[in-house]
């Protein structure tokens, strides 16, 4: 399932009483959904610190008890938010690369296309992996950093296999591109993500000659 | 940072007055490296520079105030540096982004809490500290860029590239720096500055300067 947190069902979608009752299940994975959009949209607005529980519970419509039956509390619901946005992210960036038969650079700009399309319709996703997952708490700072070191194991594996490209150079790229998103997400910009892509292409091109 | 004399020692109160700032800021510093910003407190501080908790607020108003000075004096101390190193090297683009590598790195790895502070905390210590980390990464790109000869294809690297090599080899050097890794900081060097030199020179001349040495 998509974290399409703009879109996502609000209290009004929920089960109505008077109709035939949706399998248990369906509920409740949707209610745990619900509860992960809450945290994303919350703390992409207000931050990671300032967002309660309560906040949590009114915006995604769901009792408390339903988010301490799927969750332990506000730090696991953000980490699993992250962590669920974060796979979805890397799968589409896995599937783009491995979807062209190209050459390098023309995989590395479909890859870098699915990485910046994915913050671009999902803002609020995006500034909560890539901002407040950086320092909301150190469990976070550390999902935050396995993420990074996964993408940099996929630009090695996709890399072209050419001895003497240094080892640091796909996190250095990872780093580099990262920071540059960051920084568009932070001057409000998100929406317009994939105008780095020209410039980013060229960045992580660059190292394996052009 | 030494502690001054005990009791009547006769020196200026000015004097005792930036001693002891410049030993609650090295004190900010040390703690941070222990313990990170979040668990580091006033009475830490104090302790450690061995200033009471009233004279702490003397010259600060909170551990962030604290926190923000030792950031900005850090940075500039970083900066100066490398303008130090920049103007010993020889003429050359190259030698220069050379220089100033390798001052970053040593530095770094004499201080490690030094590193710590720019490049960890500084994007841990909430969000008036982004700016600051931004700031500092911000204003070494146009350093990057300048005397940077055009690219072998006759177009030059976007404005972003500096903003991306800067930003991407500081991620990497505080992935290093949260791993323990600080003193071991030098044997990136190489590759360090050929990955900062290849947008600009191509990556066959940036290997081919790096391994001239």
């Amino acid at each position: 399932m998509l974290l399409t947190v703009s879109t996502a069902p609000r209290a009004g979608a929920q089960e109505s009483p008077g109709r035939p009752e949706l399998p248990r299940q369906f509920i409740a994975v949707h209610k745990r959904r619900r509860i992960m959009d809450a945290i994303a949209k919350l703390s992409a607005e207000r931050g990671y610190e300032a967002t309660t529980i309560a906040d949590i519970v009114r915006s995604a419509g769901v009792a408390r008890k339903t988010l301490y039956d799927n969750f332990e509390g506000k730090e696991d619901v953000f980490l699993a938010a992250f962590d669920e946005a974060v796979a979805e992210l890397f799968g589409q960036v896995e599937a783009a690369c491995a979807a062209v038969e190209g050459s390098w650079p023309e995989r590395v700009e479909a890859a870098l296309e699915a990485f910046l399309r994915y913050f671009a319709e999902r803002p609020a996703a995006a500034k909560m992996c890539m901002i407040e997952a950086l320092a909301a708490t150190p469990a976070s700072s550390r999902h935050y950093e396995e993420t990074v070191e996964r993408f940099a194991a996929l630009v090695r594996e996709a890399g072209p296999d050419e001895s003497g490209i240094p080892d640091t150079t796909a996190e250095i790229l990872v780093g580099g591109v990262s920071w540059i998103v960051y920084q568009q997400i932070r001057r409000g910009e998100t929406e317009r993500c994939l105008d780095l892509l020209p410039e980013l292409t060229e960045f992580v091109c660059a190292p394996y000659g052009r | 940072m030494d502690r001054l004399p005990r009791g009547r020692h006769g020196l200026a109160p000015d004097f005792v007055a930036r001693n002891q700032r410049a030993r609650l800021i090295a004190g900010l510093i040390e703690a941070l490296h222990e313990t990170g910003y979040k668990k580091t407190t006033v009475s830490q501080i104090g302790r450690r520079a061995e200033v009471s908790k009233s004279d702490f607020y003397k010259h600060f108003e909170s551990k962030d105030d604290c926190f923000h000075v030792a950031y900005e004096e850090g940075v500039a101390r970083i900066r100066d540096e490398i303008k130090v190193a920049c103007a010993d090297s020889d003429s050359g683009w190259p030698q220069r982004v050379h220089g100033a590598l390798q001052a970053l790195f040593e530095l770094f790895a004499q201080e490690p809490a030094l590193a710590n502070l720019t490049l960890v905390e500084g994007l841990r210590a909430g969000r008036g500290v982004y700016d600051r980390y931004q700031a500092a990464l911000d204003g070494f790109a146009p350093w990057l860029r300048e005397g940077a000869p055009p690219p072998p294809g006759g177009n030059a690297a976007p404005a972003e590239v500096d903003l991306a090599v800067v930003g991407g080899v500081a991620s990497l050097l505080g992935k290093r720096v949260r791993a323990g890794k600080t003193k071991q900081l030098g044997a990136l060097l190489p590759e360090t500055l050929e990955f900062t030199l290849t947008p600009y020179l191509g990556a066959a001349e940036a290997r081919r300067i790096v391994s001239a040495g």
